[in-house]
Protein backbone atom coordinates (compact mmCIF):
# COMPACT_ATOMS: atom_id res chain seq x y z
CA UNK A 1 0.00 0.00 0.00
CA UNK A 2 2.99 2.15 0.69
CA UNK A 3 3.11 2.85 -3.35
CA UNK A 4 -0.13 3.74 -3.89
CA UNK A 5 -1.15 7.86 -3.72
CA UNK A 6 -4.11 8.96 -1.69
CA UNK A 7 -4.10 12.50 -3.62
CA UNK A 8 -3.80 11.76 -7.38
CA UNK A 9 -4.72 9.26 -9.73
CA UNK A 10 -1.70 7.99 -11.55
CA UNK A 11 -2.37 6.30 -15.70
CA UNK A 12 0.29 5.54 -17.90
CA UNK A 13 -0.55 6.78 -21.43
CA UNK A 14 1.56 5.99 -24.58
CA UNK A 15 2.64 10.04 -25.27
CA UNK A 16 2.96 10.67 -21.24
CA UNK A 17 2.08 9.80 -17.52
CA UNK A 18 -1.03 11.52 -15.87
CA UNK A 19 -1.48 12.32 -12.80
CA UNK A 20 -5.48 13.63 -12.23
CA UNK A 21 -5.73 15.23 -8.40
CA UNK A 22 -8.28 13.30 -6.73
CA UNK A 23 -9.36 16.25 -4.13
CA UNK A 24 -12.09 18.62 -4.79
CA UNK A 25 -10.37 21.13 -2.81
CA UNK A 26 -6.59 21.50 -2.25
CA UNK A 27 -6.98 24.45 0.68
CA UNK A 28 -4.97 23.21 3.45
CA UNK A 29 -1.00 22.86 3.91
CA UNK A 30 -1.28 19.47 4.79
CA UNK A 31 -2.98 18.54 1.61
CA UNK A 32 0.09 20.77 -0.35
CA UNK A 33 2.48 18.94 1.48
CA UNK A 34 1.62 15.64 0.81
CA UNK A 35 0.65 16.36 -2.96
CA UNK A 36 4.23 17.65 -3.22
CA UNK A 37 5.69 14.37 -1.97
CA UNK A 38 3.74 12.54 -3.94
CA UNK A 39 4.49 14.47 -7.26
CA UNK A 40 8.22 14.27 -6.54
CA UNK A 41 7.75 10.53 -6.05
CA UNK A 42 6.26 9.92 -9.52
CA UNK A 43 8.71 11.91 -10.83
CA UNK A 44 11.44 10.16 -9.17
CA UNK A 45 14.28 12.22 -11.23
CA UNK A 46 13.38 10.35 -13.97
CA UNK A 47 14.93 11.81 -17.26
CA UNK A 48 12.59 13.42 -20.17
CA UNK A 49 9.38 12.35 -18.18
CA UNK A 50 6.54 13.66 -19.81
CA UNK A 51 3.87 14.44 -17.33
CA UNK A 52 0.53 15.90 -17.77
CA UNK A 53 -1.31 17.31 -14.25
CA UNK A 54 -5.44 17.05 -14.48
CA UNK A 55 -7.06 19.86 -12.55
CA UNK A 56 -10.59 18.69 -13.66
CA UNK A 57 -11.35 17.52 -10.22
CA UNK A 58 -10.46 20.67 -8.09
CA UNK A 59 -13.06 23.13 -7.42
CA UNK A 60 -11.22 25.71 -5.29
CA UNK A 61 -7.35 25.54 -4.78
CA UNK A 62 -5.16 27.55 -3.02
CA UNK A 63 -2.47 30.08 -4.46
CA UNK A 64 -0.41 28.20 -2.63
CA UNK A 65 -0.50 25.34 -4.96
CA UNK A 66 0.86 27.61 -7.79
CA UNK A 67 4.11 27.52 -5.40
CA UNK A 68 4.13 23.89 -5.93
CA UNK A 69 3.22 23.74 -9.64
CA UNK A 70 6.14 25.77 -9.82
CA UNK A 71 8.38 23.39 -8.43
CA UNK A 72 7.65 20.92 -10.67
CA UNK A 73 7.86 22.72 -13.45
CA UNK A 74 11.46 23.79 -12.20
CA UNK A 75 12.28 19.87 -11.37
CA UNK A 76 10.66 18.95 -14.51
CA UNK A 77 12.90 21.20 -16.51
CA UNK A 78 16.21 19.93 -15.06
CA UNK A 79 15.23 16.61 -15.74
CA UNK A 80 15.05 18.26 -19.34
CA UNK A 81 11.28 16.44 -19.31
CA UNK A 82 7.82 18.05 -20.35
CA UNK A 83 5.04 19.28 -18.78
CA UNK A 84 1.63 19.87 -19.18
CA UNK A 85 -1.33 21.16 -17.97
CA UNK A 86 -5.23 20.21 -18.40
CA UNK A 87 -9.02 20.63 -17.23
CA UNK A 88 -8.69 23.46 -15.36
CA UNK A 89 -11.66 25.26 -13.61
CA UNK A 90 -12.45 29.07 -15.30
CA UNK A 91 -12.39 30.44 -11.46
CA UNK A 92 -9.03 28.58 -11.28
CA UNK A 93 -7.49 29.92 -14.28
CA UNK A 94 -7.99 33.12 -13.24
CA UNK A 95 -5.47 32.68 -10.75
CA UNK A 96 -3.17 31.63 -13.00
CA UNK A 97 -4.00 34.28 -15.46
CA UNK A 98 -3.51 36.87 -12.12
CA UNK A 99 -0.50 35.87 -12.03
CA UNK A 100 0.74 35.88 -15.43
CA UNK A 101 1.52 31.61 -15.08
CA UNK A 102 -0.89 30.96 -17.75
CA UNK A 103 2.06 32.03 -19.84
CA UNK A 104 4.69 30.19 -18.10
CA UNK A 105 2.87 27.08 -17.69
CA UNK A 106 1.59 24.62 -20.64
CA UNK A 107 -2.20 24.81 -20.05
CA UNK A 108 -4.85 22.93 -22.69
CA UNK A 109 -8.35 22.40 -22.50
CA UNK A 110 -8.56 18.34 -21.53
CA UNK A 111 -6.63 15.34 -22.12
CA UNK A 112 -6.61 14.69 -25.69
CA UNK A 113 -5.65 18.07 -26.59
CA UNK A 114 -3.30 17.72 -24.30
CA UNK A 115 -1.69 14.57 -25.09
CA UNK A 116 -1.53 15.96 -28.30
CA UNK A 117 1.15 18.43 -28.14
CA UNK A 118 3.63 16.17 -26.51
CA UNK B 1 -22.83 -18.15 27.46
CA UNK B 2 -24.69 -18.09 24.28
CA UNK B 3 -27.43 -19.85 23.06
CA UNK B 4 -25.80 -20.36 20.09
CA UNK B 5 -23.75 -23.52 20.32
CA UNK B 6 -20.23 -23.47 19.14
CA UNK B 7 -18.49 -25.83 18.95
CA UNK B 8 -15.02 -24.24 18.70
CA UNK B 9 -15.49 -22.47 22.00
CA UNK B 10 -17.49 -24.62 23.88
CA UNK B 11 -16.24 -26.91 26.59
CA UNK B 12 -16.11 -30.37 26.18
CA UNK B 13 -19.85 -31.19 25.02
CA UNK B 14 -22.06 -32.46 28.18
CA UNK B 15 -22.68 -36.60 27.65
CA UNK B 16 -26.05 -36.80 29.05
CA UNK B 17 -26.75 -40.16 30.89
CA UNK B 18 -30.45 -40.67 29.68
CA UNK B 19 -31.53 -40.67 25.65
CA UNK B 20 -34.43 -40.65 25.39
CA UNK B 21 -37.69 -38.67 23.16
CA UNK B 22 -37.94 -35.24 23.76
CA UNK B 23 -40.42 -32.72 22.44
CA UNK B 24 -39.64 -29.19 22.08
CA UNK B 25 -42.41 -26.03 21.80
CA UNK B 26 -40.76 -23.50 20.27
CA UNK B 27 -42.22 -20.99 17.97
CA UNK B 28 -38.58 -19.56 16.63
CA UNK B 29 -37.70 -21.24 13.91
CA UNK B 30 -33.85 -20.82 14.63
CA UNK B 31 -33.85 -21.33 18.23
CA UNK B 32 -35.54 -24.31 17.73
CA UNK B 33 -33.64 -25.46 15.08
CA UNK B 34 -30.40 -25.03 17.25
CA UNK B 35 -32.12 -26.53 20.52
CA UNK B 36 -32.69 -29.92 18.62
CA UNK B 37 -29.12 -30.07 16.86
CA UNK B 38 -28.07 -29.85 20.54
CA UNK B 39 -30.05 -32.49 21.49
CA UNK B 40 -30.09 -34.61 18.27
CA UNK B 41 -25.85 -34.80 18.89
CA UNK B 42 -26.49 -35.32 22.31
CA UNK B 43 -28.32 -39.35 21.39
CA UNK B 44 -31.90 -38.05 22.17
CA UNK B 45 -34.57 -38.10 19.72
CA UNK B 46 -36.14 -34.68 19.08
CA UNK B 47 -40.21 -33.88 17.85
CA UNK B 48 -40.97 -29.86 17.44
CA UNK B 49 -44.02 -28.02 17.28
CA UNK B 50 -44.29 -24.23 16.84
CA UNK B 51 -46.93 -23.56 19.55
CA UNK B 52 -48.51 -24.97 22.48
CA UNK B 53 -51.42 -26.07 20.62
CA UNK B 54 -49.15 -28.20 18.07
CA UNK B 55 -47.35 -29.41 20.80
CA UNK B 56 -50.94 -31.20 22.36
CA UNK B 57 -51.02 -32.72 19.24
CA UNK B 58 -47.64 -34.40 19.35
CA UNK B 59 -48.66 -35.30 22.59
CA UNK B 60 -51.70 -37.52 21.57
CA UNK B 61 -49.60 -39.20 18.71
CA UNK B 62 -47.04 -39.90 20.97
CA UNK B 63 -46.37 -39.72 24.72
CA UNK B 64 -42.79 -37.83 25.14
CA UNK B 65 -40.29 -38.84 27.84
CA UNK B 66 -39.67 -34.60 28.29
CA UNK B 67 -40.82 -31.51 27.22
CA UNK B 68 -39.20 -28.03 27.11
CA UNK B 69 -41.39 -25.34 25.94
CA UNK B 70 -40.85 -21.62 25.03
CA UNK B 71 -43.61 -19.17 27.28
CA UNK B 72 -43.84 -16.59 24.66
CA UNK B 73 -45.73 -18.11 21.42
CA UNK B 74 -48.62 -17.23 19.23
CA UNK B 75 -52.25 -19.91 19.92
CA UNK B 76 -51.63 -21.04 22.66
CA UNK B 77 -48.14 -20.46 25.14
CA UNK B 78 -46.20 -22.27 27.44
CA UNK B 79 -47.80 -21.74 31.01
CA UNK B 80 -51.40 -23.27 28.55
CA UNK B 81 -49.42 -25.87 27.00
CA UNK B 82 -48.04 -26.78 30.32
CA UNK B 83 -51.30 -26.62 32.66
CA UNK B 84 -52.85 -29.06 29.70
CA UNK B 85 -50.02 -31.23 30.23
CA UNK B 86 -49.86 -30.92 33.79
CA UNK B 87 -53.57 -31.80 34.73
CA UNK B 88 -54.03 -34.67 32.13
CA UNK B 89 -53.32 -38.22 34.21
CA UNK B 90 -51.42 -39.73 31.26
CA UNK B 91 -48.77 -37.00 30.43
CA UNK B 92 -48.58 -35.54 34.36
CA UNK B 93 -45.22 -37.50 34.94
CA UNK B 94 -43.66 -36.39 32.36
CA UNK B 95 -40.62 -33.72 33.15
CA UNK B 96 -42.03 -30.59 31.86
CA UNK B 97 -38.88 -27.83 31.73
CA UNK B 98 -39.99 -24.13 30.62
CA UNK B 99 -37.72 -21.43 28.54
CA UNK B 100 -37.89 -18.91 30.43
CA UNK B 101 -36.65 -14.78 30.79
CA UNK B 102 -37.98 -14.96 34.09
CA UNK B 103 -37.71 -11.64 34.44
CA UNK B 104 -40.40 -10.87 36.65
CA UNK B 105 -40.86 -12.71 40.04
CA UNK B 106 -44.36 -13.81 38.92
CA UNK B 107 -43.19 -15.80 36.66
CA UNK B 108 -42.62 -18.45 39.09
CA UNK B 109 -46.33 -18.18 40.29
CA UNK B 110 -46.99 -18.50 37.20
CA UNK B 111 -45.03 -21.59 36.69
CA UNK B 112 -46.21 -22.92 39.65
CA UNK B 113 -49.59 -22.50 38.76
CA UNK B 114 -48.88 -24.34 35.50
CA UNK B 115 -47.37 -27.51 37.37
CA UNK B 116 -43.73 -27.04 35.49
CA UNK B 117 -40.84 -28.84 36.83
CA UNK B 118 -38.04 -26.82 35.91
CA UNK B 119 -36.93 -23.73 34.90
CA UNK B 120 -34.13 -23.31 32.30
CA UNK B 121 -33.51 -19.06 31.62
CA UNK B 122 -32.62 -17.92 28.90
CA UNK B 123 -29.98 -17.50 27.21
CA UNK B 124 -28.73 -20.77 28.50
CA UNK B 125 -25.82 -22.68 28.03
CA UNK B 126 -26.60 -26.02 25.79
CA UNK B 127 -24.68 -28.34 28.44
CA UNK B 128 -26.38 -26.71 31.28
CA UNK B 129 -30.06 -27.71 30.09
CA UNK B 130 -28.54 -30.95 29.18
CA UNK B 131 -27.44 -31.39 32.75
CA UNK B 132 -30.50 -30.22 34.01
CA UNK B 133 -32.47 -32.82 31.62
CA UNK B 134 -30.74 -35.60 33.34
CA UNK B 135 -31.30 -34.76 37.28
CA UNK B 136 -35.34 -34.71 36.06
CA UNK B 137 -34.58 -37.95 34.51
CA UNK B 138 -33.09 -39.73 37.52
CA UNK B 139 -35.75 -39.33 39.70
CA UNK B 140 -39.39 -40.19 38.06
CA UNK B 141 -41.83 -37.94 39.08
CA UNK B 142 -44.98 -39.77 41.39
CA UNK B 143 -48.59 -39.34 39.97
CA UNK B 144 -50.22 -36.86 42.38
CA UNK B 145 -53.30 -34.76 42.11
CA UNK B 146 -53.43 -32.02 44.71
CA UNK B 147 -55.69 -32.48 47.47
CA UNK B 148 -58.17 -30.05 48.11
CA UNK B 149 -56.45 -28.99 51.57
CA UNK B 150 -52.96 -28.53 49.29
CA UNK B 151 -53.62 -25.17 48.37
CA UNK B 152 -50.72 -22.55 49.36
CA UNK B 153 -50.89 -18.72 49.51
CA UNK B 154 -47.37 -16.87 48.33
CA UNK B 155 -47.01 -13.60 48.58
CA UNK B 156 -44.85 -11.77 45.84
CA UNK B 157 -44.17 -8.45 44.78
CA UNK B 158 -46.91 -7.35 47.66
CA UNK B 159 -49.71 -9.84 45.74
CA UNK B 160 -50.97 -12.47 47.07
CA UNK B 161 -51.26 -15.47 45.42
CA UNK B 162 -53.68 -18.95 45.65
CA UNK B 163 -51.15 -21.86 44.25
CA UNK B 164 -52.13 -25.75 44.26
CA UNK B 165 -49.42 -27.32 43.86
CA UNK B 166 -48.07 -30.93 44.37
CA UNK B 167 -44.85 -30.76 47.24
CA UNK B 168 -42.67 -32.98 44.70
CA UNK B 169 -43.61 -30.59 41.64
CA UNK B 170 -42.81 -26.84 44.24
CA UNK B 171 -39.06 -29.13 45.02
CA UNK B 172 -38.26 -29.18 41.29
CA UNK B 173 -39.28 -26.26 40.82
CA UNK B 174 -37.56 -24.52 43.57
CA UNK B 175 -34.16 -26.37 43.21
CA UNK B 176 -34.17 -25.30 39.43
CA UNK B 177 -34.55 -21.98 40.57
CA UNK B 178 -31.94 -21.87 42.67
CA UNK B 179 -29.26 -23.71 40.89
CA UNK B 180 -29.96 -20.93 38.15
CA UNK B 181 -29.64 -18.22 40.45
CA UNK B 182 -26.37 -20.08 41.52
CA UNK B 183 -25.26 -20.52 38.01
CA UNK B 184 -26.27 -16.53 37.27
CA UNK B 185 -24.21 -15.99 40.11
CA UNK B 186 -21.30 -17.77 38.72
CA UNK B 187 -21.54 -15.37 35.78
CA UNK B 188 -21.79 -12.73 37.48
CA UNK B 189 -18.70 -12.77 39.34
CA UNK B 190 -16.83 -14.00 36.51
CA UNK B 191 -18.14 -10.70 34.34
CA UNK B 192 -17.40 -8.81 37.68
CA UNK B 193 -14.00 -10.09 37.53
CA UNK B 194 -13.17 -9.00 34.18
CA UNK B 195 -15.06 -5.65 34.68
CA UNK B 196 -12.61 -4.96 37.35
CA UNK B 197 -9.72 -5.48 34.82
CA UNK B 198 -11.38 -3.41 32.34
CA UNK B 199 -12.09 -0.62 34.88
CA UNK B 200 -7.86 -0.74 36.18
CA UNK B 201 -6.94 -0.36 32.44
CA UNK B 202 -9.18 2.26 31.77
CA UNK B 203 -8.19 3.71 35.13
CA UNK B 204 -4.43 3.57 33.55
CA UNK B 205 -5.31 4.81 30.06
CA UNK B 206 -7.07 7.90 32.09
CA UNK B 207 -4.24 8.73 33.54
CA UNK B 208 -1.82 8.34 30.60
CA UNK B 209 -4.54 10.19 28.60
CA UNK B 210 -4.20 12.99 31.15
CA UNK B 211 -0.67 13.15 31.23
CA UNK B 212 -0.69 13.58 27.60
CA UNK B 213 -3.18 15.68 27.75
CA UNK B 214 -1.20 18.18 30.08
CA UNK B 215 1.54 17.84 28.16
CA UNK B 216 -0.26 18.85 24.64
CA UNK B 217 -1.88 22.22 26.89
CA UNK B 218 1.69 22.81 28.27
CA UNK B 219 3.39 23.08 24.35
CA UNK B 220 0.10 24.84 23.14
CA UNK B 221 0.51 27.18 25.27
CA UNK B 222 3.96 27.77 24.80
CA UNK B 223 3.48 27.40 21.28
CA UNK B 224 0.82 30.33 21.63
CA UNK B 225 2.31 32.71 23.52
CA UNK B 226 5.55 32.15 21.08
CA UNK B 227 2.51 32.88 18.07
CA UNK B 228 1.63 36.29 20.01
CA UNK B 229 4.93 37.57 20.60
CA UNK B 230 6.18 36.93 16.62
CA UNK B 231 2.56 38.62 15.67
CA UNK B 232 3.89 41.80 17.91
CA UNK B 233 7.33 41.27 16.45
CA UNK B 234 5.42 41.69 12.92
CA UNK B 235 3.23 44.43 13.63
CA UNK B 236 6.13 46.28 15.04
CA UNK B 237 7.24 46.23 11.53
CA UNK B 238 4.36 47.96 10.13
CA UNK B 239 4.35 51.71 9.24
CA UNK B 240 3.79 54.31 11.95
CA UNK B 241 0.02 55.20 11.79
CA UNK B 242 0.80 58.79 11.19
CA UNK B 243 2.98 59.13 8.66
CA UNK B 244 4.54 62.38 8.15
CA UNK B 245 4.68 62.82 4.11
CA UNK B 246 4.77 66.92 2.85
CA UNK B 247 2.43 66.34 -0.30
CA UNK B 248 0.61 63.42 0.67
CA UNK B 249 -1.78 61.53 2.69
CA UNK B 250 -1.28 58.15 3.81
CA UNK B 251 -3.64 55.68 4.92
CA UNK B 252 -3.82 51.76 5.17
CA UNK B 253 -5.07 48.44 7.05
CA UNK B 254 -3.37 45.43 7.72
CA UNK B 255 -5.88 42.13 9.39
CA UNK B 256 -4.16 38.85 9.52
CA UNK B 257 -6.63 36.06 9.39
CA UNK B 258 -4.27 34.46 11.87
CA UNK B 259 -1.62 35.19 14.44
CA UNK B 260 1.01 36.01 11.91
CA UNK B 261 0.43 36.89 8.20
CA UNK B 262 1.85 35.85 5.31
CA UNK B 263 1.29 39.79 4.19
CA UNK B 264 3.17 42.64 5.01
CA UNK B 265 3.30 46.19 3.78
CA UNK B 266 5.08 49.64 4.15
CA UNK B 267 5.50 52.90 3.44
CA UNK B 268 8.50 55.54 4.15
CA UNK B 269 10.48 58.24 2.46
CA UNK B 270 13.24 56.95 0.73
CA UNK B 271 14.95 60.45 0.73
CA UNK B 272 13.67 63.81 0.57
CA UNK B 273 11.48 63.67 -2.64
CA UNK B 274 10.82 60.01 -2.91
CA UNK B 275 8.11 57.86 -1.39
CA UNK B 276 8.61 54.17 -1.58
CA UNK B 277 5.37 51.86 -0.55
CA UNK B 278 4.83 48.08 -0.91
CA UNK B 279 2.53 45.21 -0.18
CA UNK B 280 3.86 41.78 -0.23
CA UNK B 281 1.42 38.61 -0.46
CA UNK B 282 3.47 35.25 0.56
CA UNK B 283 1.66 32.10 -0.55
CA UNK B 284 0.72 30.12 2.52
CA UNK B 285 -0.60 30.87 5.79
CA UNK B 286 0.95 30.30 9.44
CA UNK B 287 4.87 30.42 10.43
CA UNK B 288 6.70 29.73 7.28
CA UNK B 289 4.86 32.23 5.31
CA UNK B 290 4.75 35.30 7.81
CA UNK B 291 8.74 34.22 8.05
CA UNK B 292 9.64 34.73 4.66
CA UNK B 293 7.15 38.39 4.99
CA UNK B 294 8.87 39.46 7.57
CA UNK B 295 11.97 38.70 6.05
CA UNK B 296 11.35 40.38 2.25
CA UNK B 297 9.99 43.45 4.67
CA UNK B 298 13.36 43.18 6.18
CA UNK B 299 15.59 43.82 3.01
CA UNK B 300 12.98 46.57 1.87
CA UNK B 301 13.50 49.36 4.31
CA UNK B 302 14.92 53.13 3.69
CA UNK B 303 18.02 52.67 5.44
CA UNK B 304 20.63 53.70 3.25
CA UNK B 305 23.22 51.18 2.48
CA UNK B 306 25.44 49.50 -0.18
CA UNK B 307 23.67 46.26 0.62
CA UNK B 308 20.25 47.95 0.43
CA UNK B 309 17.80 46.80 -2.60
CA UNK B 310 15.65 50.29 -2.17
CA UNK B 311 18.19 52.70 -1.41
CA UNK B 312 22.22 53.51 -1.85
CA UNK B 313 24.49 55.78 -0.99
CA UNK B 314 25.49 58.46 -3.73
CA UNK B 315 29.19 58.26 -5.30
CA UNK B 316 31.28 60.67 -4.02
CA UNK B 317 29.35 61.75 -1.75
CA UNK B 318 26.24 62.84 -3.66
CA UNK B 319 22.85 62.26 -2.73
CA UNK B 320 21.81 58.89 -2.05
CA UNK B 321 20.39 57.08 -5.26
CA UNK B 322 16.71 55.46 -5.26
CA UNK B 323 16.80 52.13 -7.00
CA UNK B 324 14.02 51.70 -9.63
CA UNK B 325 11.08 49.27 -8.81
CA UNK B 326 12.19 47.17 -11.98
CA UNK B 327 15.90 46.60 -10.36
CA UNK B 328 14.19 45.54 -6.43
CA UNK B 329 11.80 43.04 -7.41
CA UNK B 330 14.36 41.72 -10.23
CA UNK B 331 16.84 41.69 -6.88
CA UNK B 332 14.54 40.05 -4.76
CA UNK B 333 13.64 37.43 -7.39
CA UNK B 334 17.51 36.62 -7.75
CA UNK B 335 17.20 36.61 -3.82
CA UNK B 336 14.15 34.35 -3.37
CA UNK B 337 13.74 31.67 -5.31
CA UNK B 338 11.01 29.49 -4.26
CA UNK B 339 13.21 26.16 -4.20
CA UNK B 340 15.39 27.49 -1.28
CA UNK B 341 11.89 27.98 0.59
CA UNK B 342 9.75 24.91 0.98
CA UNK B 343 7.80 25.87 -2.68
CA UNK B 344 6.79 29.50 -0.95
CA UNK B 345 6.64 32.42 -3.64
CA UNK B 346 5.03 35.80 -3.07
CA UNK B 347 3.47 38.58 -4.94
CA UNK B 348 4.68 41.73 -4.39
CA UNK B 349 3.85 46.32 -5.95
CA UNK B 350 6.30 47.98 -4.96
CA UNK B 351 6.08 51.97 -6.22
CA UNK B 352 7.79 54.79 -5.59
CA UNK B 353 6.71 58.14 -5.73
CA UNK B 354 8.54 61.02 -6.85
CA UNK B 355 6.78 63.77 -4.60
CA UNK B 356 7.53 67.20 -5.85
CA UNK B 357 6.45 65.99 -9.82
CA UNK B 358 3.79 63.50 -8.79
CA UNK B 359 5.02 60.62 -11.17
CA UNK B 360 5.03 57.07 -9.71
CA UNK B 361 7.22 54.46 -10.80
CA UNK B 362 5.79 51.11 -9.89
CA UNK B 363 6.43 47.53 -10.65
CA UNK B 364 4.32 44.21 -9.71
CA UNK B 365 5.11 40.52 -9.37
CA UNK B 366 2.42 38.86 -10.46
CA UNK B 367 -0.07 41.31 -7.68
CA UNK B 368 -2.94 42.30 -8.12
CA UNK B 369 -3.10 45.41 -10.23
CA UNK B 370 -2.94 49.23 -8.93
CA UNK B 371 -6.44 50.94 -8.38
CA UNK B 372 -5.79 54.26 -9.69
CA UNK B 373 -8.09 56.76 -8.59
CA UNK B 374 -8.11 59.98 -10.65
CA UNK B 375 -9.17 63.24 -9.04
CA UNK B 376 -11.73 63.59 -11.51
CA UNK B 377 -12.70 61.03 -14.54
CA UNK B 378 -13.25 57.12 -14.42
CA UNK B 379 -11.09 54.39 -12.14
CA UNK B 380 -8.35 52.78 -13.80
CA UNK B 381 -7.16 49.66 -12.75
CA UNK B 382 -3.22 49.33 -13.79
CA UNK B 383 -2.21 45.51 -14.25
CA UNK B 384 1.59 44.60 -15.02
CA UNK B 385 2.41 41.33 -16.62
CA UNK B 386 4.63 39.36 -14.73
CA UNK B 387 5.37 36.43 -12.28
CA UNK B 388 5.17 36.55 -8.80
CA UNK B 389 9.10 36.56 -7.48
CA UNK B 390 10.59 33.44 -6.84
CA UNK B 391 8.61 31.47 -9.71
CA UNK B 392 11.42 31.81 -12.20
CA UNK B 393 15.02 32.40 -12.18
CA UNK B 394 16.35 35.14 -14.10
CA UNK B 395 13.87 37.43 -15.06
CA UNK B 396 13.94 41.07 -16.00
CA UNK B 397 10.85 42.92 -14.33
CA UNK B 398 9.41 45.77 -16.20
CA UNK B 399 8.17 49.00 -14.69
CA UNK B 400 5.54 51.17 -15.10
CA UNK B 401 5.17 54.87 -14.85
CA UNK B 402 1.55 56.80 -14.15
CA UNK B 403 1.92 60.45 -13.66
CA UNK B 404 -0.46 61.74 -11.13
CA UNK B 405 -2.60 65.05 -10.82
CA UNK B 406 -3.22 66.87 -7.77
CA UNK B 407 -5.73 64.84 -5.86
CA UNK B 408 -5.17 62.12 -7.43
CA UNK B 409 -4.76 58.53 -5.37
CA UNK B 410 -3.84 55.12 -5.93
CA UNK B 411 -4.87 52.10 -3.80
CA UNK B 412 -2.57 48.99 -3.55
CA UNK B 413 -3.99 45.60 -2.01
CA UNK B 414 -3.47 42.26 -1.39
CA UNK B 415 -5.79 39.70 -3.12
CA UNK B 416 -7.60 39.15 0.01
CA UNK B 417 -9.85 42.00 -1.26
CA UNK B 418 -10.93 41.25 -4.23
CA UNK B 419 -10.94 37.27 -3.85
CA UNK B 420 -12.56 37.88 -0.56
CA UNK B 421 -15.10 34.61 -0.41
CA UNK B 422 -18.55 34.94 0.95
CA UNK B 423 -20.46 31.74 2.10
CA UNK B 424 -21.32 30.78 -1.53
CA UNK B 425 -17.76 30.85 -1.87
CA UNK B 426 -18.52 33.98 -4.40
CA UNK B 427 -15.58 35.89 -4.58
CA UNK B 428 -15.69 40.09 -3.71
CA UNK B 429 -14.50 40.37 -7.50
CA UNK B 430 -13.41 44.21 -8.80
CA UNK B 431 -15.97 45.60 -9.97
CA UNK B 432 -17.82 45.57 -6.92
CA UNK B 433 -14.26 46.41 -4.60
CA UNK B 434 -13.71 49.30 -7.52
CA UNK B 435 -17.73 50.36 -7.30
CA UNK B 436 -16.95 50.77 -3.93
CA UNK B 437 -13.94 53.33 -4.08
CA UNK B 438 -16.01 54.80 -6.20
CA UNK B 439 -18.84 55.92 -4.25
CA UNK B 440 -16.36 56.86 -1.22
CA UNK B 441 -14.20 59.25 -3.85
CA UNK B 442 -15.09 62.45 -1.85
CA UNK B 443 -14.59 60.77 1.20
CA UNK B 444 -10.81 60.73 2.67
CA UNK B 445 -8.53 57.97 1.73
CA UNK B 446 -8.16 57.03 5.63
CA UNK B 447 -12.69 56.59 5.11
CA UNK B 448 -11.98 55.16 1.95
CA UNK B 449 -9.26 52.57 3.45
CA UNK B 450 -11.21 51.50 6.26
CA UNK B 451 -14.72 51.21 4.45
CA UNK B 452 -13.19 49.15 2.36
CA UNK B 453 -11.49 46.50 4.96
CA UNK B 454 -15.28 46.69 6.35
CA UNK B 455 -17.12 45.61 3.46
CA UNK B 456 -14.49 42.72 2.86
CA UNK B 457 -15.46 41.81 6.43
CA UNK B 458 -18.98 41.87 5.40
CA UNK B 459 -18.98 40.21 2.54
CA UNK B 460 -17.07 37.69 4.53
CA UNK B 461 -19.15 36.51 7.27
CA UNK B 462 -20.28 34.95 9.20
CA UNK B 463 -16.76 33.39 9.07
CA UNK B 464 -14.77 36.26 8.39
CA UNK B 465 -11.71 36.46 5.72
CA UNK B 466 -9.97 33.16 4.96
CA UNK B 467 -7.14 35.14 3.87
CA UNK B 468 -5.17 37.82 5.28
CA UNK B 469 -6.19 41.87 4.20
CA UNK B 470 -3.49 44.46 3.48
CA UNK B 471 -4.46 47.75 2.07
CA UNK B 472 -2.57 50.72 1.29
CA UNK B 473 -4.05 54.34 0.30
CA UNK B 474 -1.77 57.29 -0.73
CA UNK B 475 -3.45 60.66 -2.27
CA UNK B 476 -0.90 62.79 -3.94
CA UNK B 477 -2.19 66.69 -2.85
CA UNK B 478 0.86 68.14 -5.49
Amino acid sequence: MSDAFRRIDVSKQEKAEIAKFKDKKILDETALDELRVELLRLINDRQGLNLLLDFSNVEFMSSAVLGLLGQIHRKMGTLKGKLKMCSIHPQIYEVFKLTNLNKLFSIHKDQAESLGKF
Amino acid sequence: MSETPSPGSAPSPYSPRHRVDVLIAEDSRIQAKMLEKRLVDAGHTVRWAINGLKAVELLKEKRPDLIISDIEMPEMNGYEFCKIAKTDPSWQTIPLILLSSLSDPVDIIRGLEAGADNYVTKPYDPNYLLGRMDSLLDTPLEAESPSPGSEMEVTISGQKFKVQAGRQQVLNLLVSIFENAVTKNKELIVTNQSLSVAKDSLQKAYLELTAFNEQIERSNKRMTRDLHAAAKVQQSLLPAKAIDVPSATVAWKYVPCNELAGDFLNVFPLDDEHLGMFIVDVSGHGVPSSLLAVTVGAFLTNRISDSSLLVRPGKDGGPPVVVSPAEVVTQLNNLFQADNQVGLYFTILYGVLHVPTGMLRFTSGGHPPLLHVPKEGPLKLFEVESFPVGFVPDVEFTEETLQLQPGDRVYLYSDGVPEAMDEKLDQMGNERMTALVESLRREPVETNVTKLLESVQAWCQPKGPLDDVSILGVEWKG
